[in-house]
């Protein structure tokens, strides 16, 4: 790669927890990989990250390891010391690779995390293709300094739960607010065509903007990865939310067809969508 | 009917003044004058009142308002200050007084205080309850808001829901409501507030529980300081006998302001990928190091499934710590959620309402 280039950066965020942030940054990151891009994962959420237990990882270092190195010698550190490989191949010739920036041990290492030297870590990443940034649900100083970072901002919303329908807006009118370039932010429904009382189109009418991109809810084989320790293209190889992760995945890297709008969904309606137009009207 | 009152007051011309002022109202009689608490503890007997004004600026009669409780019971008493001191309305409290009032007061300052106090409830310190979660989608506000309309119908006596979740608050979409006033107003106003002046901040829900609703912008949450959340809640606690608030996910300087200032923190996850056990683990190191003696600190798990005890069993022995309780998967709370419908309650009968109930009377008369 050529000096001074800087990395994608694509950070997976919402404004409801739960909602499958981790398992998108993971999926995101494995299928990027698999399309044999240098990428690297980091859990921000710092007290709380699944991502070494998604991955069945056991970290040598974490970013609070990174952190305290840097401050004591900045100009000796080197960011991959820090990291820890992922690598999984299924013996039928199937094989990714990306590595992966741990969140810290304990609450009290997570509450000494400094945003200008996350901001300084992340830069010292460029030299993977993309950057994926698994953040947590809230605008607390640090995601704002990494969506500012961001090349790209995933935010992600499972719509069925008027809370989350609710957050789901503030959260996106208030990135709008803060000028988030409207080009820079995605929207993707996560679990989208799970039984729910919610239409994802309405959703769309209440935000004035399109979904980019919508997962199909798969409980069982995101369980099954999560106990497998591995990416969905390993756990549940033929799962339509894999595919949808590739597809995803696809997004971000030059082999994309052009304006794929998103899948048609089918969708129940309970008529309740009424009550939230109200309510943000 | 005129109150009978008893006037004690350790500055002769601040006595002079309230004893004036009382004198103009057909609502009150002032039976009688002291400026020695000593005196008033003994002899005020003789005339019958209903009613002891108290000056607590004076450390020596604030020493004396539990042996005021004792002598005289079933009379309202209410310590009287210069200006709002937390501690001392902290300490009568302790007490089991109605109350405190600011000087100078007319009547109806003190009838109005005299209606909130008996409408707060039970003569007694508020229970601070924080809501408490490792991450979100837990179940803590539906947690919150059920136990607040169980324990205020049980109890009979008034209840706050406060939503900390400053960024994205939920309560008032569960409860349908969207209330003149958030936290954000009352902890800008809280220096020039009074338990009476602080009331109308809350949104009333039903006959006795009523909100302080979380703003609905999350940069708003910047204007709140933690000091000044807990200021308001404090103060809560001479509103309402039970101050429930529900929190942002995670630790933060709000979380863990508030969860200090709390006597019991209900420490909430769900069950999903089961690694919720460790989150909680985590939690609870947390929490353990920092609580004091007297506060408690309570796991709960919801959508735990099986919910029975042997599993509640096996999820100790795994967390290694006593579970408080354990909640089933309601499926019907998303739809009374997204209905806006809470306030119908849950339907009766079930694991899950029996669950509430059991929580609340352990709350209000048990071991929590
Ligand atoms: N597309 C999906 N289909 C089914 N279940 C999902 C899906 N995405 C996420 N989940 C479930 O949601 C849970 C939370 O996902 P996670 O990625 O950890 O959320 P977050 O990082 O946003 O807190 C997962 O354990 C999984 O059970
Ligand atoms: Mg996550």
């Amino acid at each position: 790669m050529a000096e001074g280039r800087s990395s994608i950066v694509i950070s997976i965020f919402s404004t409801s927890s739960g909602i499958g942030k981790t398992i998108t940054a993971i999926n995101l990151a494995a299928g990027l990989a698999k399309e044999g891009y240098a990428v690297c994962l980091v859990d921000l959420d710092l007290q709380f990250g699944d991502i070494v237990n998604y991955l069945r990882l056991n970290p040598k270092h974490t970013i609070a390891d990174a952190q305290m190195s840097m401050q004591i010698n900045e100009k000796n550190f080197n960011v991959t010391d820090y990291l820890t490989d992922y690598y999984h191949e299924d013996g039928k010739g199937n094989s990714c690779k990306f590595s992966v920036l741990a969140p810290p041990r304990t609450i009290y290492d997570a509450y000494v995390i400094d945003v200008e030297f996350v901001e300084r870590m992340i830069r010292r990443l460029n030299y993977f293709d993309f950057v994926v940034l698994d953040l947590n649900a809230a605008f607390s100083a640090l995601n704002l300094a990494m969506l500012d970072m961001s090349t790209i901002i995933n935010f992600i919303g499972v719509i069925d739960f008027l809370p989350s329908v609710k957050n789901f807006k503030i959260g996106y009118d208030t990135l709008i607010r803060f000028e988030y370039e409207e080009s820079k932010i995605r929207l993707v429904e996560n679990r989208a065509d799970s039984q729910k009382l919610i239409d994802g189109r309405d959703v769309e009418r209440l935000l004035g903007e399109r979904f980019f991109h919508r997962l199909p809810n798969d409980f069982r084989s995101v369980s099954k990865s999560i106990n497998e320790g591995c990416p969905l293209m390993f756990a549940a190889p033929s799962s339509p939310l894999t595919k949808s992760f590739m597809d995803l995945a696809g997004e971000y890297t030059v082999r994309h067809d052009d304006e794929e709008i998103a899948a048609e969904v089918p969708v129940q309606n309970d008529g309740i969508f009424s009550r939230f137009f109200s309510m943000f009207s | 009917m005129s109150y009978r009152v008893v006037l004690v007051e350790s500055d002769p011309k601040i006595l002079e003044e309230l004893n004036n002022t009382l004198k103009k109202s057909p609502d009150f009689e002032v039976v009688s004058t002291y400026t020695k608490a000593n005196d008033a503890l003994g002899q005020s007997g003789v005339y019958n009142p209903k009613l002891f004004l108290i000056d607590i600026d004076n450390a020596e009669f604030l020493e004396m308002l539990p042996a005021f409780v004792d002598i005289y019971p079933n009379r309202i008493i209410l310590g009287t200050m210069s200006s709002w001191n937390p501690d001392f309305a902290q300490k009568a409290a302790e007490a089991n007084i109605a109350g405190c009032i600011l000087k100078p007061f007319r009547a109806n300052d003190i009838i109005e205080a005299m209606n909130l106090y008996q409408r707060r409830g039970k003569f007694k310190p508020a229970r601070i309850v924080s809501f408490f979660s490792p991450k979100g989608r837990s179940g803590r506000t539906t947690l919150a808001s059920l136990l607040a309309l169980d324990v205020a119908k049980k109890s009979g006596e008034s209840v706050a829901l406060i939503d900390a979740d400053l960024q994205f608050g939920d309560l008032p979409i569960f409860f349908d409501v969207e209330p003149d006033h958030t936290v954000v107003d009352a902890v800008h106003d809280i220096k020039m507030l009074t338990p009476v002046t602080l009331a109308p901040y809350f949104h009333k829900l039903t006959e006795n529980v009523w909100l302080l609703s979380s703003p609905d912008r999350p940069e708003y949450a910047e204007l709140v300081d933690a000091d000044g959340l807990v200021s308001v809640i404090r103060m809560a606690g001479h509103v309402f006998r039970y101050v429930l608030v529900d929190l942002p996910a995670g630790f933060n300087p709000i979380s863990v302001a508030v969860s200090d200032f709390a006597d019991t923190n209900f420490v909430v996850a769900m069950i999903n990928t089961g690694l919720e056990i460790e989150h909680m683990k985590r939690s609870l190191s947390l929490f353990k190091s920092r609580v004091r003696e007297h506060k408690k600190t309570c796991p709960i798990f919801t959508r735990v499934n099986p919910c029975d005890e042997a599993q509640r069993v096996k999820m100790e022995m795994e967390l290694g710590s006593p579970i408080i309780a354990i909640f089933p998967n309601e499926y019907n709370l998303v739809s009374i959620a997204n209905s806006g419908q809470i306030l119908r309650g849950l339907p009766p009968d079930t694991l899950m309402s029996q669950t509430i109930e059991k929580l609340s009377e352990e709350l209000m008369y048990g071991e929590l």
